[in-house]
C-alpha cells in the first residue's frame, strides 16, 4: 500500500478505485478512439486526474460518474487532438462472411469498425447507450444534452448501421438472437 | 431490444485494459504532488488572465511613454526653430537700420 492509496477522509481508496473501474474506463477510451495504445494513455490521464481531484470525490457513486464523464470529454479531446476523423474509412471496413452465425467475432469487429466512422457526438452516445447500458437520460447527463437530441442520435445511428450492413450482404434475418 | 442491439451490446463489451495498466497508474501518481496538496505559491504558474493584464498594462505604459517622448522632440524642434527665426529677424533689423542711416 502507498500512502496514495491511504485514505483518511473520504474512505476512498485511490488503488481500489483503479481496479474498480480500469475495464469501464478504458472501454469507453477505447471504443471512442478505436485505438488500444491511445486508449490507455487517455484512460491513465483520466485515472491521474481522479487522483488529483479525490478531495473533491464524495463517494465510490460519486468517483464512478467523475470517471464516467471524464473519460468521455478526455476520449473526445484525444479523438478531436488526432484529427482523423473518421479513423477508419469505411471502405476498409471487412465484409463478415454472409452466411456465418451471429456472436461471430468477424461481426462484433465489423461493427466496432462501423462505429468508429460515425462523427465524434452520435460514436460516444453509442458506446455509452451499448457498453455502459446507459439510458438515454443519463447519457444525456454525462454527455450534457437533451434527451431528445440522444435518442435522435441513437436512431439515426442504429438506422445508419442497418443500411451499412446491409449493403455488405448482412441482414437481420440471419443473425440468430 | 432489437437483434441489432444485442449485437451492439455484445461488440461493445467491456474489456480489460493491459496488464499492469493499474499498477502503472498508481507509480505515475506517486510521482505527481501528493493528493490535495496545491502546488507552492511561488511556483503556481501565473494565471492566464493576470499574465494577459500584465502584458495590456505594459503595453499601455509603453505607448504612453513613446507618445511622451516624441512630443517632447516635436516641442524641442519647434524651440529651435524660433531660435533660428528670431537670430534671422534681428539679423534683418540691424542690417535694415544700417541702410537707413
Amino acid at each position: 500500500m502507498t500512502q496514495l492509496e491511504s485514505v483518511q477522509q473520504t474512505g476512498l481508496d485511490f488503488g481500489e478505485l483503479v481496479r474498480r473501474h480500469q475495464s469501464m474506463v478504458f472501454s469507453v477510451c477505447r471504443h471512442f478512439l478505436h485505438d488500444r495504445d491511445q486508449a490507455e494513455d487517455v484512460a491513465q490521464e483520466v485515472f491521474l486526474g481522479l487522483h488529483r481531484n479525490l478531495e473533491s470525490i464524495q463517494s465510490e457513486a460519486h468517483a464512478g460518474h467523475w470517471l464516467r464523464k471524464v473519460a468521455v470529454q478526455r476520449s473526445i479531446d484525444a479523438g478531436r487532438r488526432r484529427q482523423r476523423r473518421p479513423q477508419v474509412a469505411l471502405a476498409d471496413v471487412a465484409e463478415p462472411a454472409a452466411e456465418t452465425a451471429v456472436r461471430d467475432p468477424m461481426l462484433g469487429e465489423t461493427l466496432r469498425r462501423l462505429i468508429a466512422t460515425l462523427p465524434e457526438t452520435p460514436r460516444m452516445v453509442m458506446v455509452l447507450r451499448y457498453q455502459e447500458d446507459l439510458e438515454p437520460a443519463e447519457i444525456g447527463q454525462v454527455m450534457e444534452m437533451p434527451v431528445a437530441t440522444v435518442k435522435s442520435h441513437l436512431q439515426r445511428s442504429l438506422a445508419l448501421l442497418r443500411e451499412k450492413l446491409a449493403r455488405r450482404g448482412v441482414r437481420e434475418e440471419r443473425w440468430i438472437g | 431490444m432489437d437483434r441489432l442491439e444485442q449485437e451492439l451490446k455484445a461488440a461493445l463489451g467491456r474489456k480489460d485494459p493491459p496488464a499492469g495498466f493499474a499498477e502503472r497508474v498508481l507509480r505515475e501518481a506517486a510521482r505527481a504532488p501528493a493528493r490535495g496538496t496545491a502546488l507552492p505559491q511561488r511556483n503556481r504558474p501565473w494565471p492566464r488572465w493576470l499574465a494577459a493584464a500584465a502584458a495590456v498594462v505594459l503595453c499601455a505604459g509603453a505607448g504612453l511613454g513613446y507618445r511622451q517622448y516624441r512630443g517632447e522632440v516635436a516641442r524641442q524642434q519647434v524651440m529651435q526653430a524660433f531660435r533660428i527665426a528670431s537670430v534671422k529677424v534681428n539679423h534683418i533689423q540691424t542690417h535694415v537700420r544700417e541702410v537707413e542711416r
